[in-house]
């Protein structure tokens, strides 16, 4: 009796990590295999994964619910090159998290969406060409002393996201410096607005939103790492990545490109020219 | 989980260092602005009993980290200086405090009315009977949930790790997300949590038998 | 110069008129019996003099200090004022020797070695020096209330006020806590008791006030003369009612 009751109960245990199980293996499987280029002409229709909560790149509008940014803005330009001026452009946010999986899936045809080109990723999907040069930078308040991350000797503080290369990286260009590590950007730059470091360092993208949000902190020094960003689209797209570097290139000639960097990026103080092609 | 024992052992100790210190401090500020409280929230003057009352339940009914983050990013402003270190153990302070306060006023009005009115008699001033009279026999009434609130603190310091504290919590997760190893960190961190709680929590049973048999605190 | 001094003295609860126009005097070295049937004030007239109740209106005075005066220190009238209660309330948290030396110590900040012989001498009087290192709760109801009488004897006050002293004890020991009593009082002390201890008020006190619904109904100079013709009817009937009086 006892014995059976306690067979039970390890079955019972059992069964939310059997749940669990299939759930993780549901999200590896490879959907999206099917040639986008013949879809979407089928359907007139393209979705790309974009971030919805990054100032400058993409951020959801509260009242509207619509999601606006540089990399919103890319990718309407660039599927409109590619599938003609009626073609309609559906935006799904992602995160760092999220952004692989709903690619694989297929949930969205394309991701634009702060990634970096590594070659970790690359084992995973495709990339495009570079369409912004990311890369490490500082951000400091105007008028402070430290103007390049050279300046982060020891006594200072900088203010990292934890568990995020750009922490590893600091550790290498400041190493004198004192890293904080906060959870995530908008709590890194609380703590730098309230004095707990002098300086925050993350990917020079971030940094330009923060400071379009609060014009008293600005990036200074440039970027000290390469991190440039990439659309990603499925392996075995080859046609629409073809397609969308083709794109690319035709918006940059065409001045579009130049554009909707100055649209975008003309405002914001401290904004690095070199980041853009 | 031993290989990231061995491997962090001096990350994992420093951040151990970080969480006793924290917790030691907000132990004693708690236990002190808690008894304080808890006498306003009983005392006889309407408004140090109103103070009381606020107190207790703006701080019992805000999540800790709510208060800690307040330190830590808007009280700099006023008082530079106050690092993720002072405001989170500022924060646990103030959080536990509100729950001490609870419990020691539980615990003084169970102490019978007589007790009190026996000091009075006796000439002893208010705040004299509550201290050799009626506050030792509260706290000893109330030993076996102080001693809960004591463990809680000790796990609760862990709001440190959201505001670089460098405590336990902190280093636990700086070392997951450099390894990946994330399983096995979590556990050396919760098995180092309980190797700081088992002591605490036994002391605080010895001090309650011990505290049966004898007369005096 | 009188010890106490009751003038118009009201009391209320809410609507409830716990005390009415009292008129007292009460001189120092008298040893005052307060009886009368239960909720006649009688407690409550008692704990308005050390100030564990306040009047409402009227004047009272204890060793000269208004007690309505906010600039009146009420611990000084305490420390000069004791008080023996119903149920002992002995200090829990203390041995029999703290609970007697914790006030001379704490309150007339005399030395412990002082406090120490004081308590044993007072132990030795009430007869419970070998209980001098026990708690409270191992102590019988009798020798608690013994224990509870030296406390406010080692305060050396004034006058002690008695509540109901003897109406929690079993009635075998009774006759210990009134043999203390009566101690105290052939000592000269003033003392005031609320009692249902008719044998105490005839035999020991000098001066009986009787109460009912609050008022002073009788106040009586002779005892003895009161419990053989009492002129209140009230007094009459409580009297009646009580079975055996010696």
């Amino acid at each position: 009796m006892q014995h059976m009751r306690l067979k039970q109960l390890r079955l019972w245990c059992l069964l939310p990590l059997f749940i669990l199980t299939l759930m993780l293996t549901a999200c590896g499987q490879h959907v999206g295999e099917k040639d986008v280029m013949q879809t979407e002409r089928e359907t007139n229709e393209i979705t790309w994964g974009v971030k919805g909560d990054m100032r400058l790149f993409g951020l959801t509008d509260i009242e509207t619910g619509e999601i606006r940014g540089f990399e919103v803005d890319i990718a309407k330009a660039v599927s409109k090159e590619i599938f003609g001026k009626n073609v309609k452009v559906n935006f799904v946010p992602v995160n760092s998290n999220t952004r692989l999986p709903l690619l694989k899936n297929g949930n969205v045809d394309a991701l634009i969406a702060t990634m970096s080109i590594t070659a970790d990723r690359k084992k995973e999907i495709d990339f495009s060409d570079v369409y912004f040069n990311a890369g490490q930078a500082i951000m400091v308040k105007k008028g402070s002393k430290i103007k390049s991350v050279k300046d982060l000797t020891s006594g200072t503080k900088v203010i990292g996201i934890q568990g995020s290369n750009s922490v590893l990286n600091i550790k290498k260009y400041a190493p004198k410096s004192e890293v904080l590590q906060l959870s995530d950007a908008a709590q890194a730059f609380a703590a730098l607005k309230s004095g707990q470091g002098d300086a925050m360092t993350t990917d020079n993208g971030i940094l330009y939103g923060l400071t379009s949000d609060d014009p008293s902190y600005h990036v200074v020094g440039g970027s000290f790492t390469t991190e440039p960003y990439g659309i990603g689209v499925n392996k075995g797209q080859k046609k629409f990545l073809t397609a969308i570097n083709k794109a690319l290139k035709k918006i940059e000639k065409n001045g579009e490109y130049q554009k909707l960097v100055d649209k975008w990026f003309s405002q914001i103080s401290g904004f690095d020219g070199s980041v853009v092609k | 989980m031993i290989s990231i024992l061995v491997g962090h052992w001096s990350e994992l100790i420093e951040g151990m260092k970080y969480t006793i210190a924290s917790s030691l401090l907000a132990l004693v500020g708690s236990l002190i602005l808690g008894v304080i409280f808890a006498m306003f929230v009983i005392s006889p003057n309407k408004s140090l009993n109103v103070i009381g009352k606020i107190y207790v339940e703006i701080f019992r009914n805000i999540p800790l980290l709510v208060i800690a983050m307040f330190f830590y990013i808007v009280m700099p402003r006023i008082f530079p200086g106050l690092d993720g270190f002072k405001a989170g153990t500022i924060g646990l302070t103030i959080y536990t405090s509100a729950f001490i306060a609870e419990t020691v006023r539980a615990g003084i009005e169970s102490v019978p009315v007589g007790q009190m009115e026996a000091a009075r008699s006796n000439g002893m001033a208010y705040l004299q009977a509550m201290r050799y009279i009626v506050l030792p026999q509260a706290i000893k009434i109330v030993v076996p949930s102080l001693g809960n609130q004591f463990v809680n603190l000790v796990k609760n310091s862990s709001v440190l790790a959201f505001l670089a504290g460098f405590d336990l919590m902190y280093q636990g997760n700086l070392i997951a997300s450099t390894t990946f190893k994330t399983t096995d960190t979590y556990l050396a961190v919760g098995l180092l949590y309980l190797v700081m709680t088992m002591p605490l929590s036994y002391f605080m049973r010895y001090l309650e038998k011990r505290w049966s048999k004898t007369p005096t605190v | 110069m009188s010890m106490i001094e009751f003038h118009d003295v009201n009391k209320y609860y809410g609507k409830f008129k716990a005390l009415k126009n009292i008129n007292l005097t009460i001189e120092r070295g008298e040893v005052v019996t307060i009886i009368g049937p239960s909720g006649s004030g009688k407690s409550t007239l008692l704990r308005t003099i050390n100030g564990l109740e306040l009047i409402s209106s009227g004047q009272l005075l204890v060793d000269n200090h208004d007690l309505a005066d906010p600039k009146t220190d009420m611990n000084r009238i305490r420390k000069n004022v004791g008080m023996v209660f119903q149920h002992f309330n002995l200090y829990a948290n203390k041995t029999i020797l703290q609970n007697i030396t914790l006030g001379p110590e704490k309150v007339l900040k005399m030395s412990h070695v002082k406090a120490a012989e004081d308590a044993e001498r007072l132990l030795s009087l009430v007869g419970l020096l070998d209980q001098a290192q026990k708690l409270p709760s191992m102590l019988s109801g009798g020798q608690k209330q013994r224990i509870a009488i030296a406390r406010a004897l080692a305060m050396h006050p004034k006058a002690i006020l008695f509540d109901e002293p003897t109406s929690a004890l079993d009635p075998e020991v009774i006759g210990d806590v009134l043999e203390v009593m009566k101690k105290v009082a052939d000592q000269g002390m003033t003392m005031i008791v609320v009692t249902h201890e008719m044998g105490f008020a005839k035999e020991v006190g000098n001066r009986l006030v009787f109460m009912a619904d609050g008022e002073i109904r009788e106040d009586s100079n002779d005892p003895r003369a009161f419990f053989e013709a009492p002129k209140d009817p009230r007094a009459q009937e409580f009297l009646g009612k009580i079975i055996h009086v010696d």
